[in-house]
């Protein structure tokens, strides 16, 4: 059974101007252990997939499902309890809390969803290659150390599902590539499958499956050869 | 380029319309209050002056008193003492308008309704048709008939005939130590020495009806008192203008001009062989505390108008600062185009000005409503028509302008760190980025971390929560101070006559003709104790004014029917060579005197040594015990007056009255006594809610503002699957938090308010302990920490209609 299936999804917005088709029927599976990228210009629709796919936004029309289950729509607490239980989210700056140490952003998750355990946490950061810096503010450590704070933050609640919208959009590609590493082998490590939006082709090479999308249509879905396969 | 400026940061304002409504209304209610207290002493001010004025509307109130209720003067000695005091009278001073005796007596009315006959405590003047000095007020329209100038007439103080049901021509029984006599109401009108219906030595006016005032003709009194026309016990003069006396609540000395009155008087009685008591305005206890009742409502108006100004402040403050901050990327984008410092500045100091405008424009226009309700309510409590009212312009001027400087300022600090914000900093995010504090780490290391994050978050911003604080604390002043001082009040005033006294009515007598009550009390197996109680001590306090202090003589101090608290010494005992005396703690902190000292005092003009043996609470007039032994070989006098229990089924009635100068009966005594603090506090009362309402602004404003700059970290963790539940918990960990530490300041501000207010009330005549009555304390606290706890389901609410996908934008833009 796969992980994703969507099939006809639509998101379309009613505005003074017209219907606006954000998403305008895609149809896709992801398969569990799949790193996938969606590729596409601006205003093509790949973040708001990315919103529907997190269950942050539901679709005008379609079918999403998740393991074989419909995903909630237009239920707040719903939509939340999905993304607790399946979902991990990386942002494009990071949005770690300022008041808490590395080692307590990744413990405030865990007792949110009601499993803190420190001792996973501090694995999870050695995994991303911070356990040095677990007592350190997010102020005291790099854009690139901090992202990488944030994916042990994402995957620190197990989800079945990680998301990360351009999340390599704020740092250089050296830094760039470090974040990808770590994620890359924190998603194989932890047996976590991977949708993340870009507009950067270079990062390809870490995916293995690659979506294009424009004016909110699909245009290619093929599987790539990914570098950190081995 | 300006023009498009000020009007981006006015819709900004206008889309946090609440807010801004809520400082426009703390400004309008600031600037409301201040015109209210202002237009109120104003108006009092202008009615005293009517009332004390020397001409056909006022009732001239006289400059010197002269008294002594334990003899009478003869017609013939006055005449004397007047001529001769006359005579001596130098040309350069003032001249002396009248010098006039009068008889003042204590008594009863006997006042039948359908209950039966009921025993009023009263006071009965004598005033001649013709008087010149502390004539009857009759305002026209509010009083009726005439003067009493027949020997059965008089004229009933308007204070007490609606109580009464009493109306011109109806036929009143009265005594004075002696048989009901008849007499028959001519007139309703006020006298200068009774706008406050309290009996002598007391301040506490008894519930209306319990406590008459009647004035008869000079004829009348002889027919009461039956004795002889133009006999007295009072002498009154009037001098020409006012001249200036020592005002007892001031530091300065102004008694220099009634001072060569009085040594004139001194030397003019010494020459006629008369002993008396002699007072001036500033002495005369019913006028002074109306003037310093005044003064009171003077010096409040300008605290309260500024405490709320500042909270207003506070809010404008916090408000904009809150403002630059969500503009901060728009701020510096305009400075990126080239937009100057100055441009930008403007905005932000244009819209304090608006508010304040705005705020003071709204309470321009309700100020005059709430003089009016002042006005109503002072009417209503002193029962004193105030028969013309204004509020001149400079009222206005004086309030307003001042909180549009104050609100001005207010908007000068976030306009200045607007102008300041560098967009590099702001464009590349740096400005966001903050180390925590290791400190606050390491306390909260060990709590779960969704409490350690709550308490963080809430005290990242210190100066912010401190101002939050400050602006709490300054309304919970507002609220609690007055409660504060009411709790403290009843429990060291009323308390005492509650819990203390066991007595059931005082009887007064006449000199030492204790016999005939002990007779009544005996026929009747109630329990007796007699007793001294006259406000004739006299003693110099350390600036060298002399301060009338009332003397009590009691059998026993933990015995009797009369316990007395005493909180620092022991009971006096029969004095050897010193009379032992004890002293309240209000005249004992005036006079800077302590256990174990020995002073010299005045006791009905005569010097007498007393060591201090103990120092008591529960008077608010100043007063000194003394073992009734002690206090009768001093005085000469056995007994001004009697306590009673009664027994059951044994009542106050007319034969007591008739052989009585006057009962009064102790649970009137606390009905009096609780009305009066009721009243008062009432007169705050307004004030207080605007406190509490206030505090509700501030916090919902904190609140607001906290959860408003945590959007950042809510949309996180929302994103990331935090429940609404778990992340109202963390907000309600935070409420409890802001409320815990805001109610404690409020509690410690509450208490400095009360200190302070009581400092300011705090006079010879009228000294107020402050004590924290607990449960005052705790309700402060409680009702601080649910308001903030009340606040967490709009942070709730707010969660709730995020819309997460506009959030997850700009989380990722």
């Amino acid at each position: 059974m796969p992980l994703v299936e969507m099939k006809n999804i639509q998101r379309h917005y009613e505005t003074p101007a017209g219907i606006v088709k954000a998403l305008d029927g895609v149809s896709f599976d992801i398969e569990e252990g799949e790193r996938v990228i969606l590729l596409g210009p601006s205003g093509s629709g790949k973040t708001t997939l990315l919103n529907c796919l997190s269950g942050l936004d539901s679709p005008t029309g379609g079918s999403y499902k998740f393991l074989g289950g419909e995903v909630p729509r237009h239920h707040s607490e719903k939509m939340t309890s999905f993304r607790r239980e399946n979902i991990g989210y990386v942002f494009q700056f990071f949005n770690l809390l300022q008041d808490l140490t590395v080692l307590e952003n990744i413990l405030l998750i865990q007792e949110l969803a009601g499993n803190k355990n420190s001792a996973r946490a501090k694995e999870l950061l050695e995994l991303v290659g911070l356990h040095s810096e677990v007592n350190r503010f997010p102020g005291e450590i790099s854009g690139g150390q901090q992202q990488r704070v944030a994916i042990a933050r994402s995957i620190a609640k197990r989800p079945r599902l990680l998301l990360g919208d351009e999340l390599t959009g704020n740092l250089d590609t050296e830094t760039s590539n470090r974040v990808m590493e770590a994620l890359v082998n924190a998603c194989r490590q932890e047996d976590i499958t991977s949708v993340f939006v870009t507009h950067d082709e270079g990062l390809i090479r870490y995916a293995t499956r690659v979506i294009r999308i424009d004016s909110g249509r699909i245009i290619s879905d093929e599987k790539v050869t990914s570098d950190n396969e081995n | 380029m300006s023009n498009l400026l000020n009007k981006r940061l006015a819709r900004s304002l206008w889309r946090t319309k609440p807010r801004l409504f809520a400082v426009v209304m703390m400004v309008a209610v600031g600037v409301f209050a201040g015109i209210t207290f202002s237009g109120y002493s104003h108006n009092l001010d202008g009615m005293y002056e009517t009332l004390h004025g020397d001409d056909d509307e006022g009732a001239n109130l006289a400059d010197m008193w002269i008294d002594n209720r334990s003899t009478t003067w003869s017609h013939e000695e006055v005449t004397n003492f007047c001529s001769a005091l006359e005579a001596s009278w130098p040309a350069d001073m003032d001249e002396l308008d009248s010098c006039e005796g009068r008889t003042i007596v204590q008594g009863t009315m006997f006042h039948s309704n359908d209950g039966g006959t009921q025993i009023i405590n009263s006071l009965w003047h004598g005033i001649p048709e013709f008087a010149n000095a502390d004539r009857l007020w009759m305002p026209s329209g509010h009083s009726e008939g005439r003067v009493a100038s027949a020997a059965d007439e008089i004229v009933i103080d308007a204070h007490v005939v609606d109580a009464l049901d009493l109306s011109l021509g109806d036929t009143v029984h009265i005594g004075a130590g002696s048989s009901p006599v008849e007499f028959s109401i001519v007139g309703i009108g006020y006298h200068p020495l009774h706008v406050f219906m309290a009996p002598e030595g007391s301040i506490f006016p008894p519930e209306p009806g319990q406590y008459v005032v009647g004035y008869v003709s000079d004829s009348g009194m002889a027919r009461l008192t039956n004795s002889t026309i133009g006999n007295s016990n009072t002498i009154l003069l009037d001098v020409e203008g006012t001249p200036s006396f020592d005002l007892p609540d001031t530091e300065e000395y102004e008694g220099d001009e009634i001072d060569s009155v009085r040594n004139l008087v001194s030397r003019a009685l010494e020459n006629a062989e008369l002993d008396g008591r002699i007072r001036d305005r500033g002495q005369n206890e019913p006028v002074e505390i109306m003037r310093q009742d005044l003064e009171g409502a003077k010096r409040t108006s300008v605290p309260f108008a500024v405490m709320i100004a500042a909270i207003a402040s506070i809010t404008i403050v916090l408000s904009l600062q809150r403002l630059v901050q969500s503009q901060a990327k728009e701020i510096a984008a305009l400075r990126t185009l080239g937009v100057n410092r100055m441009s930008l500045m403007t905005g932000y100091l244009i819209a304090p000005l608006a508010i304040g405008a705005a705020g003071c424009g709204l309470g321009a226009v309700i100020g005059p409503l709430g003089v009016d309700f002042m006005l109503d309510f002072y009417e209503g409590i002193v029962g004193l028509p105030i028969t013309e009212r204004e509020v001149p312009l400079s009222i206005y001027s004086n309030v307003m302008i001042p909180t549009i400087a104050v609100v001005f300022l207010s908007g000068a600090f976030p306009a200045l760190k607007a102008s300041k914000l560098d967009p590099l900093e702001v464009l590349s995010g740096q400005n966001q980025i903050r180390v925590g504090s290791r400190t606050l780490r390491r306390l909260t290391s060990w709590m779960p971390t969704t409490l350690g994050l709550s308490i963080r978050s809430s005290i990242r911003k210190p100066v912010r929560l401190m101002m939050t604080f400050l602006a709490v604390g300054i309304s919970l002043m507002l609220f609690g101070s007055v409660q504060m001082m009411s709790a403290g009040l009843e429990d060291t005033i009323v308390g005492g006559l509650e819990d203390r006294q066991s007595w059931d009515a005082q009887v007064y007598i006449n000199h030492d003709q204790e016999e005939r009550v002990i007779e009544w009390a005996d026929q009747r197996g109630a329990t007796y104790e007699p007793l001294i109680e006259m406000p004739i001590g006299m003693v110099e306090d350390p600036k060298g004014l002399e301060r009338i202090f009332t003397v009590v003589g009691l059998e026993s101090f933990t015995e009797g029917l009369r316990e007395i608290n005493i909180i620092q010494g022991d009971p006096p005992q029969l004095s050897t060579s010193a009379t032992e005396v004890l002293l309240d703690e209000g005249a004992a902190t005036f006079l800077g005197w302590s256990v174990g000292q020995s002073h010299t005092v005045l006791l009905n003009g005569a010097e007498h040594e007393v060591t201090i043996v103990g120092v008591t609470r529960g008077e608010l007039a100043r007063t000194m015990y003394f073992l009734r032994a002690d206090l009768g070989e001093a005085l000469g006098v056995n007994a001004t007056s009697i306590y009673l229990t009664l027994p059951d089924g044994v009542e106050v009635d007319s034969s007591l009255a008739e052989i009585s100068a006057g009962v009064v009966e102790r649970e009137t005594l606390i009905e009096g006594m609780n009305s009066l603090i009721d009243q008062q506090t009432q007169i705050f009362l307004a004030m207080m809610y605007l406190g509490l309402m206030f505090t509700i602004a501030v916090m919902f404003n904190t609140m607001i503002m906290n959860v408003a700059e945590r959007d950042f970290e809510l949309a996180t963790l929302r994103v990331l699957g935090a429940s609404t539940p778990s992340l109202g918990i963390m907000l309600l960990f935070e409420s409890l938090l802001i409320g815990i530490i805001g109610g404690l300041v409020g509690v410690v501000f509450a208490y400095g308010g009360a200190v302070g207010l009581a400092a300011s009330f705090s006079t010879w005549q009228f000294y107020v302990t402050v004590l924290i009555v607990p449960s005052v304390a705790y309700q402060l606290m409680l009702g601080v920490i649910l308001i903030a706890i009340a606040m967490t389901p709009i942070g709730i609410w707010r969660l709730r209609r995020m819309d997460l996908v506009e959030k997850v934008k700009n989380l990722t833009q």
